[in-house]
C-alpha cells in the first residue's frame, strides 16, 4: 500500500482492513516503510524481530556449545514455521512463542537490558576510536604545516642575511641548510618518540586481533550473611516428590495440608538428617592422635556402601569429593 | 663451473659468474642456514633466477633434509622461463656429477592451460574449463562410476601412475600427458608432495581460496621464493578484496534460489544425504578423525583456526535454514546498494547495522563460506560456475565477520563523479597486506623475497609484517658504464618539467616533453620506450602534441606505437614495434607505467636503447580505496602518506627503467623527466642510484641530449667479452682469487682482534709491574701496527 493511501484511510484512527473479507482492525502505527526490496524477506525479518525479542538467550547462559547450537536451531525452526509453515504449523508456533514468553518473562527482560548495554558500549568504543584517529590526523597535519612554515622562515632569514650582511652567501646558505636538516630530523625524532609513548594502538606489534571482549564488571551482589557458604546440599538433590506409602496418605489428606503444612519441609529435614555426618571421618580427625585403623579410602568405600540404600533417592552422590 | 660456498659445493651451469651473483648466493645460503626470511634486491638482467635455482638446488641435494623449493613467480612467461632455466641446470648437474639425481621439478598452472580433454580444452574462458573439468572429475562422479553408472570417460582424466623423475616444463608435461592419457593438471597436483621443486604463480600460495586447496599440505621446512616480488603487497591485498555489484547480487539470488530447489529435490529423493551432512555439522566442521592438527596444514586467513574447532552455529545447520539465511543477507546487500551516496564504513559498524535490520549475528556469518562449500558438496552440484557469485558473497560474509581491522567497506554508487546513471559497487577492500601473507610467513621457515627493484628495502618487512635475517641490495659491477641514468628537470627554455597536477596541461610543459621526445627520437638507434603515469594523461598529451605538430616531427625519425588497455591491441603493437626495431630506423612505444608493458616485457638490446619516464608515476590519489589504505598505513604501520605514495611511484619508475637493461652486454639510456625526481633519487634502487653521476641529475633537454649522444657514441665502440673478464664476469680462477683474498682478510681481521685482545691481556697481567715495562709494551704494539700498515700498503701496490 502506498503511503498516501495509508494516510487517507487511517488518519482518523483504527479502521478495518481495506482488503475485502479480511475484517481485521488496523492502525496507522502498524504500518512502516519496507526496508527490503523483497517483501517476503521483509515479512520474515518482521517475524524475526518478534521472535528475537522473546527468544533472546545468550550463549553464556548455556553450559555447552552443543546446547547453545541446539537452542539456536530450535529458534530458527520456529521462525521457519512462522514464515513458511502451513496454517496449523503457524498456529502451533505462535502458541509456543506465547507460552515461552509467559514462562520466561524475567529472563527475557534481563537479557534485553544486557543486549542494549552491550550495543551501547560497542558504540561508545567505536566513537572513541574514531575520535582518536581524528585527533591523530589533525596532529600530523599540524606538524606538517609547522615544518613547512619553519622552512619558509629560515629561507626568509637567509635572504635577509644575504642582503644585510656581507658574509659569503655560500656559507650562509650552507649553514641554513644544516639548520633545516637538524630541525626536521629533531622533529621527526620527537614525533617518533611521541607516537611510541602514547600510540600503542598504532604499533602493529601491540595491537592484538581477536582479543576476547572484557567481561563487564559483575553487578554488586546483595549482602550474603553466610559469607558465600553454599547451603544447598551437595550430596543429594532434593526432589519435589518422594514415593512413600505412609506419606502419600498425608499428602492427599486435607486435614494435614490445610494448616499450611508443607511436605517439602519434611523431605528436606529428613534428607538432611539422613546425610548429615556423611563425609565426616572421625579417623581422619583422630589421625594426629594415633595411627588410623583403616585408610580413608576404605572408610569412604565403606561409607558409600553403608549409604547405598539411600543413594537411589539422591540423584548425585559424589564419592570422591571427600578429598 | 663448480665452486664451494663455505662447505657447500655449488654447480653453476655457466663458465662465468657475475660477482653480484656470487654475493647473492652467499647471502641466500646465510639466510637458509639461519632459517629466516630475507629481502634481496638484485639488479635486473644479472641472472637472478639461475643463481637462486643453482644455490637452492645445491643446498637441497647436499643436506640430508632435502628441503623442498616452492618458487613463485608472477606471470606465465616467467614461470616458463624459470622452468627452462631449471631444466638446463639439472642437465648440467647430471653431466658434471655423471649420474642423474633423484629429482623432480614441476610447474603448475590453471586447468585451462593444462587440459588435454578433447572437448573441454577448446573452451575459451578459464572459468568454464574449471567447471567442466570439475563436473568430470569430482569425487561423487567417480563414485557413481564405480557403481556402474554411465559417466563420461574419466580414464582420460585421472592419473594412473605418477610421472618419472626429471624436470617437466609445462609443454613437456602436456606432451607426456597426451602420450600416456593422463591429465597433466592432476598429475601436477598429485605430484606436488613428491617433487623437489614446484614452480607456480603467487596466487597458489597467497589467495586463500586457492591456497587452501592446492598448497596447504606443503611441509614446514619448504623454501619459499617470491620472485619479481616488488608488487607483492598489491597481490596480497587483491587476493582478499572483493567487489560486489548489483549484477553479482542478482546472480547470487538466483544461485540461492537454485540451491533451495535442489534441497527440495534432494529431500524427496535422497533425504539421507542431507541428514548425514546435518549430523556431521553437529559434530564440527572437520570431524574428529581428521582433526586439523596444528602442523598438517597451512592456516587460511579466510578460515581462522578457531572456527575449525567450533561447531557450525545451530541456526544455519539445516540446509533450508542456511539458504534462507543467505537470501536474507543478499537481500540486505541489495538494499544497501540502493543508497545514492558514498559510504565507507568499518566491518564492526557494518555488522551492527546488519544485525539491526536482519538479525544476522556475527558468528553464523563467519561460518558462511565453509557452510556453503559443505552444502554444495552434499548436493553434488557440478555446474559450479552458477554458484560463483554466491560463493563470492559468502566469502565476503566470512571475511567481514572475521576481521575487525584491516578491512573497509566502500560503497560507490556512481562510477565516476560526474556520472548520472548509478552503477553501485560495494568494494570490500583489504587494507593490510600482512593478513594474506601471514600464514606463509608463519608456516615456512625460509621465505625469500627478491626482485630487481625493492628499494627502500625496509618498506616491505614493515608492510608485510615480518622480520628479516638478511636484507641486501646489490650494486652492478660493470666493465664499462653500460647504462646512463639521467634526471631531466627542465626544457631547453629552462621551464621546469613536471607532470604535477597544476602544470601538467600547460602548453609550455607539454611542449617541452614533446621536444625531449623529439631529441631522443633523433639520437636513439632502434627502439625507444616512453612511459606515462596514466592512460588519461597519455591520451591528453598525445592529442596536444598532435596539435603542436610534434608528432609529425617525430614521424620523420621513428614509427609511433601506443599501448592501450586492451591486451590484444597491445600485443599487436608490441609485435609491430619489435619488427620495426629489427628493420629500419626503429620505433617509439608509448606506454603506461602501471600497464602490462611496464611489467614483465623485456626490451633487451635493440628493442630498447632508451627509456623515457615522463612524469612521476603516482597512483590516482583521489581513489577512495587508496585514501583508505594510506590512512590505514599511517595509523597502523606509521608509514606517512607521502612516503608511501612516493615509494610506490618510484618502484614503478624503477621497474620501467629496468625494462631496458637486460644483461651486462646490453646498454641503454634511462631518462627520468620530471623536476620531482630530484628529491626522490634516493629512493631508486642502489644499482641505478650508484650509476647516477652528480653532474647528470639536474639537466635541461639539450644537455641531456648531448650527454646521451656522447654515451651512445662510446657504446658503439667495439666491446669484447674478454674486456669484462675479472671485473664484471668471473671465471673460476677469478672467483678463487677473490675467495682467497676474502679469507686472508678474514684471517687478518681475526689476527688483529686476537692481537688487540692479547695486548689488553698483557696489559692487565703486567699492570702491576714497572712503568718502564709498560712503555716497552706500548712500543711493541706500535711497531706491530706499523708492520701491518706496511703490509697492507704492499698489498695494495701489488694489486
Amino acid at each position: 500500500m502506498c503511503s498516501t493511501c495509508v494516510d487517507r484511510i487511517f488518519t482518523s484512527g483504527p479502521t478495518s482492513c481495506p482488503v475485502p473479507h479480511c475484517g481485521k482492525t488496523l492502525r496507522k502505527k502498524g504500518f512502516h516503510k519496507a526496508f527490503f526490496g523483497d517483501l517476503k524477506v521483509e515479512r520474515e525479518v518482521d517475524i524475526r524481530k518478534r521472535v528475537g525479542e522473546v527468544f533472546n538467550r545468550r550463549q553464556d547462559e548455556f553450559e555447552t556449545l552443543l546446547d547453545w547450537n541446539n537452542y539456536l536451531e530450535e529458534v530458527e525452526s520456529l521462525v521457519f514455521d512462522l514464515v513458511e509453515g502451513t496454517q496449523k504449523e503457524k498456529a502451533e508456533a505462535e502458541q509456543k512463542l506465547r507460552a515461552y514468553r509467559t514462562m520466561n518473562l524475567r529472563d527475557i527482560e534481563e537479557n534485553r537490558k544486557a543486549g542494549l548495554e552491550e550495543a551501547d558500549q560497542e558504540r561508545r568504543r567505536e566513537d572513541e576510536e574514531k575520535e582518536a584517529a581524528k585527533r591523530r590526523r589533525l596532529e600530523t597535519l599540524r606538524e606538517e604545516q609547522e615544518a613547512k612554515l619553519d622552512v619558509e622562515k629560515s629561507r626568509r632569514d637567509v635572504l635577509e642575511r644575504m642582503a644585510n650582511t656581507d658574509e659569503d652567501p655560500n656559507i650562509i646558505s650552507q649553514q641554513a641548510q644544516k639548520v633545516i636538516l637538524k630541525k626536521s630530523s629533531a622533529r621527526r625524532k620527537m614525533a617518533d618518540t611521541a607516537t611510541e609513548s602514547n600510540g600503542s594502538a598504532r604499533d602493529p606489534n601491540l595491537t592484538i586481533r581477536g582479543l576476547k571482549k572484557k567481561i563487564a564488571p559483575v553487578l554488586e551482589k546483595p549482602y550474603d550473611p553466610f559469607g558465600g557458604i553454599d547451603l544447598a546440599p551437595s550430596r543429594y538433590a532434593l526432589q519435589d516428590h518422594y514415593d512413600n506409602e505412609w506419606l502419600a496418605g498425608a499428602k492427599n489428606d486435607a486435614r494435614h495440608m490445610a494448616g499450611g503444612y508443607s511436605l517439602k519441609e519434611y523431605y528436606a529435614r529428613t534428607m538432611f538428617e539422613a546425610f548429615s555426618g556423611l563425609g565426616v571421618f572421625i579417623e581422619e580427625e583422630v589421625v594426629n592422635r594415633g595411627p588410623p585403623v583403616t585408610s580413608p579410602a576404605v572408610a569412604t568405600a565403606a561409607a558409600a556402601e553403608a549409604s547405598g540404600g539411600r543413594i537411589k533417592l539422591g540423584h548425585k552422590m559424589e564419592l570422591d569429593d571427600v578429598f | 663451473m663448480k665452486f664451494n660456498i663455505d662447505d657447500l659445493p655449488v654447480l653453476f651451469p655457466y663458465p662465468r659468474i657475475y660477482p653480484e651473483q656470487y654475493a647473492y648466493m652467499c647471502d641466500l645460503k646465510r639466510t637458509l642456514d639461519a632459517g629466516g626470511h630475507c629481502v634481496l634486491e638484485m639488479p635486473s638482467g644479472t641472472g637472478k633466477t639461475v643463481s637462486l635455482l643453482s644455490l637452492i638446488i645445491a643446498y637441497q641435494q647436499y643436506y640430508p633434509e632435502h628441503r623442498k623449493l616452492i618458487y613463485c613467480s608472477r606471470t606465465m612467461s616467467e614461470i616458463e622461463k624459470a622452468l627452462a632455466e631449471l631444466k638446463a641446470l639439472m642437465k648440467y648437474r647430471e653431466e658434471q656429477l655423471g649420474r642423474s639425481e633423484e629429482f623432480r621439478g614441476l610447474g603448475l598452472t590453471s586447468r585451462k592451460n593444462l587440459c588435454i580433454h578433447p572437448s573441454v580444452r577448446r573452451e575459451k574462458s578459464g572459468a568454464i574449463v574449471d567447471a567442466r573439468c570439475r563436473s568430470l572429475t569430482a569425487g561423487f562422479v567417480k563414485e557413481k562410476k564405480e557403481r556402474g553408472e554411465d559417466v563420461a570417460n574419466l580414464d582420460l582424466l585421472e592419473p594412473h601412475n605418477l610421472i618419472p623423475n626429471g624436470v617437466w616444463t609445462l609443454d613437456g608435461i602436456m606432451r607426456y600427458g597426451e602420450e600416456h592419457k593422463q591429465c597433466p593438471y592432476f598429475t601436477s597436483r598429485r605430484m606436488m608432495s613428491f617433487c623437489n621443486v614446484i614452480i607456480y604463480s603467487y596466487h597458489y600460495l597467497l589467495d586463500p581460496k586457492i591456497a587452501d586447496r592446492v598448497s596447504k599440505e606443503l611441509s614446514k621446512d619448504c623454501i619459499v621464493v617470491f620472485d619479481e616480488a616488488h608488487n607483492i603487497d598489491n597481490v596480497c591485498i587483491e587476493s582478499l578484496s572483493t567487489d560486489i555489484t548489483e549484477d553479482s547480487l542478482r546472480k547470487a539470488t538466483r544461485g540461492a534460489q537454485n540451491l533451495e530447489n535442489k534441497i527440495m529435490q534432494m529431500k524427496d529423493t535422497d533425504a539421507d544425504k542431507l541428514k548425514n551432512e546435518y549430523a556431521k555439522l553437529v559434530e564440527g566442521l572437520r570431524d574428529a578423525g581428521d582433526a586439523r592438527d596444528e602442523d598438517a596444514f597451512m592456516a587460511n586467513p579466510a578460515l581462522p583456526d578457531d572456527l575449525l574447532k567450533e561447531a557450525v552455529p545451530g541456526n544455519i545447520r539445516r540446509a533450508e535454514h542456511f539458504v534462507a539465511f543467505l537470501k536474507r543477507f543478499v537481500e540486505y546487500l541489495k538494499t544497501r546498494m540502493k543508497v545514492r551516496q558514498v559510504i565507507s564504513e568499518t566491518p564492526p559498524s557494518f555488522l551492527a547495522h546488519l544485525k539491526e535490520y536482519t538479525f544476522i549475528e556475527k558468528k553464523p556469518l563467519r561460518f558462511c563460506a565453509e557452510r556453503l562449500t559443505s552444502l554444495v558438496r552434499t548436493l553434488e552440484l557440478t555446474n559450479i560456475e552458477d554458484y560463483q557469485p554466491l560463493q563470492d558473497v559468502a566469502t565476503f560474509a566470512t571475511l567481514v565477520a572475521t576481521y575487525e581491522k584491516g578491512f573497509l567497506l566502500i560503497l560507490e554508487p556512481y562510477e565516476t563523479d560526474t556520472a548520472e546513471v548509478p552503477n553501485p559497487v560495494l568494494h570490500f577492500t583489504c587494507l593490510d597486506a600482512a593478513i594474506a601473507i601471514k600464514p606463509v610467513f608463519e608456516r615456512f621457515s625460509s621465505v625469500i623475497i627478491t626482485s630487481g627493484t625493492l628499494s627502500p628495502l625496509e618498506m616491505y618487512p614493515k608492510m608485510l609484517g615480518f622480520t628479516t635475517v638478511v636484507q641486501e641490495s646489490y650494486s652492478m659491477t660493470l666493465a664499462r658504464r653500460s647504462f646512463l641514468p639521467m634526471i631531466v628537470t627542465r626544457g631547453a627554455d629552462q621551464i621546469p618539467m613536471s607532470s604535477g597536477f597544476q602544470v601538467r596541461n600547460e602548453a609550455g610543459v607539454v611542449g617541452n616533453y614533446g621536444r625531449l621526445l623529439t631529441e631522443f627520437a633523433k639520437l636513439t638507434p632502434d627502439g625507444l620506450v616512453v612511459f606515462f603515469p596514466s592512460y588519461l594523461y597519455m591520451e591528453s598529451i598525445i592529442s596536444m602534441w598532435q596539435g603542436m605538430g610534434i608528432l609529425d616531427e617525430i614521424w620523420k625519425y621513428k614509427l609511433i606505437l601506443v599501448e592501450t588497455p586492451d591486451a590484444q591491441e597491445t600485443s599487436l603493437a608490441l609485435e609491430t614495434y619489435r619488427t620495426a626495431c629489427c628493420n629500419g630506423r626503429g620505433a617509439i612505444l608509448l606506454c603506461v607505467a602501471r600497464g602490462k608493458v611496464s611489467e614483465g616485457i623485456d626490451f633487451d638490446h635493440q628493442y630498447g636503447r632508451a627509456v623515457l619516464c615522463i612524469g612521476v608515476p603516482f597512483q590516482y590519489t583521489e581513489s577512495r580505496i587508496l585514501k583508505a589504505r594510506l590512512e590505514f598505513l599511517r595509523e597502523t604501520y606509521r608509514i606517512r602518506e607521502n612516503d608511501f605514495l612516493s615509494f610506490d611511484a618510484m618502484r614503478h619508475a624503477a621497474q620501467c627503467l629496468g625494462r631496458v637493461l637486460r644483461g651486462k652486454d646490453d646498454y641503454g639510456v634511462m631518462v627520468l623527466a620530471d623536476r620531482r625526481f630530484l628529491k626522490k633519487r634516493n629512493q631508486l634502487p642502489k644499482w641505478i642510484n650508484q650509476a647516477l653521476v652528480e653532474g647528470e641529475v639536474n639537466l635541461s633537454t639539450d644537455m641531456a641530449a648531448g650527454a646521451a649522444k656522447k654515451f651512445l657514441r662510446s657504446m658503439a665502440q667495439p666491446f669484447k667479452a674478454s674486456d669484462q673478464e675479472g671485473i664484471s664476469t668471473w671465471s673460476l680462477r677469478d672467483l678463487e682469487r677473490f675467495k682467497e683474498k676474502q679469507e686472508e682478510e678474514a684471517i687478518r681481521a681475526l689476527q688483529e682482534e686476537s692481537a688487540n685482545a692479547g695486548d689488553t691481556m698483557q696489559g692487565i697481567r703486567e699492570g702491576n709491574e714497572a712503568v718502564v715495562n709498560e712503555v716497552a709494551v706500548g712500543n711493541a704494539a706500535d711497531e706491530f701496527d706499523d708492520d701491518e700498515l706496511e703490509a697492507e700498503m704492499m698489498q695494495m701496490g701489488g694489486g
